[in-house]
């Protein structure tokens, strides 16, 4: 049986941790080191995506004032708050270890392996596309990749007992997020291990469930290891890149060209509200907040459509809530996806200059 | 035209089939870089695209641009060694571009070569290219797009 080796970097800044993502990546493409499974945890901090600007999507001055260190992933998706209540999981991979090259099936392979290693601690963990792992349709883990060449690195959070106020706090989201309501709104869409085993599981345990859940799927095992020597100096030069303003920077867009646009309607089957997230440039919907005074079963279902809205374009809207509603049964009494699509009409439309805005009736 | 698996891959371009991009030599010399269908249909609808900066010398194999889809980043590699003499501003303001016309308005970069001579020799063009990807669909396990 192929062994693939698993390591422990343990608590360290998200300087280094990223750091190490750059260089075991490079360790990778160049076959100077074998598959790896590292286990990761990090000091606070916020995480942008790649392609993020840390103006358009941090609180700064918070993070500032709370010694929370600001880094940009090598990975896509959207910023995080990453803290020592959540463990850090990654796969380092040869692509011949897939036997496939397409992106979205490797993301969907990996969490499904992973959501089994969840589920093996005695919680119900299920992929949900595009790149979470949730529990009755709350938010435990969210993923992102990146790839060089043959080789590829796939990453992701488990929530242990995560902070959800605090990172509301750190993202830069409207004010009325903070709200009493709001927050304890937002802490219905994420999971937490603790709360949901009724004790805090062990993180020797945890990692193991993950261990034994990726050697199943790959049909490997796994042999503790450390940084190798080309590693430890790929990880030097990644680190003098990576742990500097000018990477952190890297992209940097006015927050204004990220504006947040919220709508209210009611609707005979209730009132629906919701918050847009909103890239004018690519006008493209970054992210969905619904709330209102709405009866729907099941529960999740206000959190599925957002992560399906998640970064979708504009101009699809009607196509993305038709065919989300039409996939699956929800009974919400009189509301209708039509319903939707108008709220978030309302919300999207302020984009567009006054003068050329067409009403709604 | 060549269409391997579904996908299009004109044979009138150069590819860099490791790489998964293509160059088309213009009349003067330069060249356009880009993705082909196949990477495309591998990386899903493209969300963002970083593209190095004009007049940067890039080495063949080194990142051109970076893009982004489904939270997956990663580089897109230059055919041939050259200097970047343009990057494309509609597709930095609407990325799906490059999955909606990748031979066309999709294109990544424009290069000038240091040395097409030499580094063009490793590129697939004509009668080898359905072969060169028929081969690599073969061996990354892929559908068809």
């Amino acid at each position: 049986m192929t062994t693939w080796r698993v390591i422990d970097t343990g608590l360290r800044s998200a300087a280094q941790n990223i750091a190490l993502n750059r260089a075991l990546l490079e360790a990778r493409q160049q076959d100077a080191s074998p598959s790896t499974l590292r286990f990761l945890a990090f000091e606070p901090c916020a995480l942008l995506g790649y392609h993020q600007s840390a103006e358009q999507e941090l609180n700064l001055d918070y993070c500032q004032k709370q010694g929370i260190s600001v880094q940009r992933r090598i990975t896509g998706g959207g910023a995080i708050y990453f803290d020592e209540t959540q463990l850090g999981w990654e796969l380092y991979l040869h692509k011949r270890d897939l036997c496939s090259a397409d992106m979205s099936a490797i993301s969907r392979r990996i969490c499904e392996a992973a959501a089994r290693g969840i589920s093996s601690l005695g919680v119900d963990a299920q992929f949900r596309p595009r790149n979470d792992i949730e529990v009755a349709g709350r938010k435990i883990s969210g993923t992102g990749g990146a790839f060089d060449g043959d080789a590829l690195m796939y990453q992701g959070t488990l929530l242990i007992q995560f902070d959800v106020e605090k990172m509301l706090r750190v993202l830069r989201i409207p004010a009325e997020k903070l709200s009493d309501k709001a927050i304890a709104s937002a802490r219905e869409r994420v999971a937490n291990l603790a709360d949901l085993l009724g004790e805090v599981p062990s993180l020797v345990r945890v990692k193991a469930a993950l261990s034994n859940a990726f050697a199943e799927e790959f049909g490997v095992s796994f042999a503790a290891g450390e940084l190798t020597e080309t590693e430890q100096t790929l990880y030097a030069d990644a680190l003098a890149e990576i742990d500097h303003p000018d990477w952190v920077n890297l992209h940097e867009r006015p927050a204004a060209d990220r504006p947040t646009y919220e709508a209210a309607q009611k609707f005979p089957g209730g009132l629906l509200r919701v918050s847009v997230a909103f890239d004018r440039a690519q006008s493209r919907i970054k992210q969905v907040w619904f709330s209102g005074d709405l009866f729907l079963s099941p529960r999740r279902t206000l959190a599925d459509l957002e992560a399906v809205l998640r970064d979708s374009l504009a101009a699809s809207l009607e196509q993305t809530v038709s065919d989300f509603f039409a996939a699956r049964a929800v009974d919400m009494l009189t509301l209708t996806p039509a319903d939707f699509v108008t709220v978030l009409q309302l919300a999207i439309v302020q984009s567009e200059p006054a003068e050329t805005r067409v009403t709604a009736p | 035209m060549a269409t391997v698996r579904g996908c299009n891959l004109p044979d009138d371009l150069f590819y860099n089939i490791d790489n998964n991009v293509w160059a088309r030599r213009e009349a003067d010399g330069t060249l356009t870089i880009g993705m082909t269908a196949y990477a495309c249909s591998l990386a899903g609808e493209i969300v963002s695209y970083t593209p190095k900066k004009v007049g940067k010398e890039i080495e063949q194999n080194k990142s051109v641009c970076t893009v982004e889809s489904g939270k997956w980043v990663g580089p897109v590699k230059a055919p041939v060694t050259g200097e970047i003499l343009a990057t494309n501003p509609d597709v930095a303001g609407k990325p799906g571009t490059i999955n909606a016309d990748p031979y066309g308005s999709g294109w990544l970069v424009k290069m000038k070569p240091s040395n097409w001579d030499a580094d063009s020799s490793g590129l697939v063009t004509g009668g080898a290219v359905a072969a060169g990807f028929e081969t690599k669909m073969g061996a990354d396990g892929f559908g068809g797009c």
